[in-house]
């Protein structure tokens, strides 16, 4: 290359990067929508709702690092903040992959129901919260998360939920409301700790998380009848537990919610607003 | 005939021996094949003489030469005879039990959705095992852990011979973990492990996944974050190699810490520091077989340079294989990653340069090298193509398109990976800024691989050993008649 083509090559990518920048700033403007996605991660939970403003809430990080693709795909490549990692409950299938968010993205708070996990791959996720230098807040029921007019309601686990010996009855299960919708998180709790919160909260909601993948012991009719969802997603991967049920399906179904799943559905995309809801599929209907 | 000469025949028949050695032929047979060969040049040889001619003369020496060195062929089979029965003698393990055993990680892990550790075994036995396990929680080098599990042999047995050319013998999936210690290693690795841990922590904070590790790949051969997609997509658009080290990247190393050095030392001081440097790099990067190779080249090169000796590829391309080939003969026959780059290597260097004349290429390199680069990847790409497709059954024949659109921007791309590196481990702000720009350019080559990686090439379940024979012999008649119009031999 001669001297000049040189000259034009560094101009010409200053240039560009000035463009980049300028239209980042004038031109990005913040999202007025809740934005509501359940990843497919395989066999395991995450969710993550951006709230308007670019307010960023990861619920769960799933098996391993697949949470990371599909970050990368949703999130510019220049975010590199995540405001709440919410982990329901301290199983695998729930925080491994929260363990490589942590690592890649400065998280502004880690939040808990402050059960520590009894596996040993818990030591990597708290070696990982501390190097990220995030805030660990402990929530339990009746804590609230609030922004502007967006709140998470935490609707469990009570003080002797957390005396259980089933990790599955520490799960934070959180209702949120926002643009006028509401959605219900369930982790993976079952109709026990379902059948508990019936007659404590109002429980009616237009999005539900399926609870516990799918399994037969969760989704109980009772529960689908208070919480009556317009639409339900469950979060399921290939398994050897047979999640998702045909019982829990049937169930579903019967409560007259549409059932998407992460394993035929890929991951579903929700968009709120003011009251409608629009739904994307990464993967199409199988003809 | 001259010293030089020598040492090269030397090498390759020597080499010779240990890959029909390495066929799982029998030693008595390999000596029938070798004694007929003697036979046949001393024949040769004499009628030759019977000539009496001085060139004639010269001719029937060297063929006297040749017909002592193919002794070489014998000892490069008992070399191996030898050194895979005393690779047997030192494993001792129990199969198919379930039992309690301890060992030491005596590599760095293999990461990514599954870690793969190669363990030492120090009680219930020794020899090398291959443990797989979950992705957490995280096991390093030098780590001592109890394990309660039952060891496989490993199947089927192309894996086996594989995993047997680095002495591991058996396979453990998902046992029972418990540690008991860290950092029983030597220092000096895990010191190295760790600083490369560091730095794809940085490109992993600046960049999204892909290309932070695309990154990592072409930097520092780090290849377990790939997701499968884009494997896939490096595999279909022939890209592969751009993440596996070579001597591209050693070249790269060697000359600039050469022309960092210089400024500060002696020039016989400057090659010391040079080499350990590159040693190091060797090291952090798991020490595989491209990488050991590009490496004693470029030491080979330096060296050259240094004793003023002019420097032949021919010699130091036997050298570096015959130096590998001692240290692990298994590798010739059952390393597909040291065939690749020294077949890749004898494309680039003789194919190459055959390509550039029978196309009449100019010689001037074109915008971005792409004529060089071109020519190169054809060589390359020609050179292995078999061995490609017997290994993974597929061959892509545009593939020297996404390399011309690629390789022009890797120096560069390396360059400002490099440094990201470094900088990230100063001041992540001022990392950021630099991911920005490398940005670009991992953008676009990210999405030439995907891009390309969409095209189905060509599928081929098995490669018959006669049509690769007939094929190289194509190959290397083409050779000769475009590159060595004379003088090889």
């Amino acid at each position: 290359m001669s001297d000049s083509k040189k000259i034009f090559l560094t101009i010409f990518i200053f240039l560009a990067l000035n463009v980049f920048v300028w239209q980042q700033i004038l031109f990005h403007k913040p999202n007025k929508d809740t934005e509501l996605y359940f990843f497919d991660v395989g066999q395991g939970d995450s969710q993550m709702v951006i709230l308007p403003n670019n307010v960023k809430i990861l619920i769960d990080g799933g098996p391993n690092d697949r949470v990371l693709g599909q970050l990368s795909s949703i999130l510019s490549p220049f975010d590199r903040y995540i405001d709440l990692v919410v982990m329901s409950h301290p199983q695998t299938d729930h925080f491994a992959g929260l363990i490589g968010v942590l690592k890649r993205y400065k998280v502004g708070a880690f939040v808990f129901s402050g059960k520590k996990g009894l596996v040993k791959s818990f030591n990597d996720l708290e070696k990982a919260i501390k190097e990220n230098q995030a805030t660990v807040v402990v929530l339990g029921e009746g804590d609230k998360i609030k922004y502007l007019e967006n709140k998470f309601d935490i609707l469990s686990p009570s003080k002797n939920l957390l005396q259980s010996n089933e990790p599955n009855d520490w799960t934070l299960v959180m209702k949120m409301v926002s643009g006028g919708v509401k959605a219900l998180f369930t982790g993976d709790i079952d109709s026990l700790v379902e059948n508990s919160l019936i007659g404590k909260y109002y429980l009616g909601v237009d999005i539900l998380k399926v609870a516990h993948h799918g399994s037969r012991f969760s989704s109980g009719k009772e529960f689908l009848a208070a919480t009556a969802p317009k639409i339900a997603v469950i979060e399921v991967g290939k398994n050897s537990y047979g999640h998702p049920t045909k019982d829990a399906l049937e169930r579903l179904a019967f409560a007259g919610a549409q059932i998407f799943r992460t394993d035929r559905d890929g991951t579903v995309k929700l968009i709120i607003n003011n009251r409608q809801i629009n739904i994307f599929k990464t993967r199409p209907a199988e003809q | 005939m001259k010293i030089h000469d020598i040492s090269f025949y030397i090498a390759s028949f020597f080499i010779f021996g240990v890959l029909i050695a390495s066929l799982k032929l029998s030693f008595s047979i390999i000596i029938t094949i070798v004694g007929l060969a003697i036979v046949i040049f001393l024949f040769i040889g004499y009628f030759s003489a019977e000539g009496g001619s001085a060139s004639g003369g010269k001719k029937s020496q060297k063929i006297i030469w040749l017909s002592a060195l193919s002794l070489f062929i014998i000892i490069g089979a008992w070399y191996y005879f030898w050194w895979s029965n005393s690779q047997i003698k030192n494993f001792n393990i129990i199969f198919n039990e379930k039992i309690n055993f301890q060992g030491v990680v005596i590599d760095e892990p293999e990461r990514g959705n599954q870690q793969k550790l190669i363990i030492s075994l120090k009680s219930s036995g020794s020899g090398k095992i291959l443990i797989k396990l979950q992705q957490y929680p995280v096991f390093n080098y030098g780590d001592i852990i109890d394990f309660k599990g039952i060891i496989k042999k490993p199947e089927p047995a192309s894996y086996a011979d594989y995993l047997a050319k680095d002495g591991i013998f058996g396979v453990v999936s998902f046992p029972k973990t418990e540690l008991i210690a860290e950092n029983q290693g030597s220092k000096l690795k895990s010191t190295l492990f760790k600083f490369k841990e560091k730095v794809i922590v940085v490109f992993q904070k600046t960049l999204a996944p892909e290309k932070s590790a695309f990154l990592s790949g072409i930097t520092l051969g780090e290849r377990a974050e790939f997701s499968k997609e884009f494997k896939e997509a490096m595999n279909k658009s022939g890209t592969t190699h751009l993440v596996a080290l070579s001597g591209y990247n050693i070249t790269i190393i060697a000359n600039t810490m050469m022309g960092l050095f210089i400024w500060v030392f002696s020039r016989r001081k400057s090659f010391v520091l040079s080499i350990l440097v590159v040693s190091g790099f060797v090291l952090m990067t798991g020490a595989e077989a491209s990488v050991v190779r590009a490496a004693i080249m470029g030491i080979i090169i330096l060296l050259a340079g240094q004793v003023g000796r002019i420097y032949s590829f021919r010699n130091a391309i036997a050298i570096a294989a015959f130096l590998m080939v001692l240290f692990n003969p298994k590798i010739l026959r059952f390393d597909i990653g040291f065939q690749l780059s020294f077949l890749a290597l004898l494309g680039i260097v003789y194919l190459s340069p055959a390509i550039r004349k029978f196309f009449k290429m100019k010689d001037e390199p074109g915008f971005l090298l792409w004529r060089e680069n071109l020519a190169a990847t054809i060589g390359a790409q020609l050179a292995v193509a078999p061995l490609l497709m017997s290994a993974f059954g597929y061959f892509s024949f545009i593939s020297f398109i996404p390399n011309i659109l690629i390789l022009g921007f890797m120096p560069l791309t390396m360059a400002v990976g490099f440094a990201l590196g470094f900088l990230g481990l100063i001041s992540y702000q001022l990392s950021v800024l630099l991911a920005l720009f490398l940005n670009f350019f991992l953008s676009y080559e990210v999405f030439i691989i995907k891009f390309f990686g969409q095209f189905s090439g060509l599928e081929i379940k098995s490669f018959s050993l006669w049509l690769t024979a007939i094929y190289y012999l194509i190959l290397i008649t083409f050779i000769f008649r475009y590159k060595f119009p004379k003088k090889f031999l």
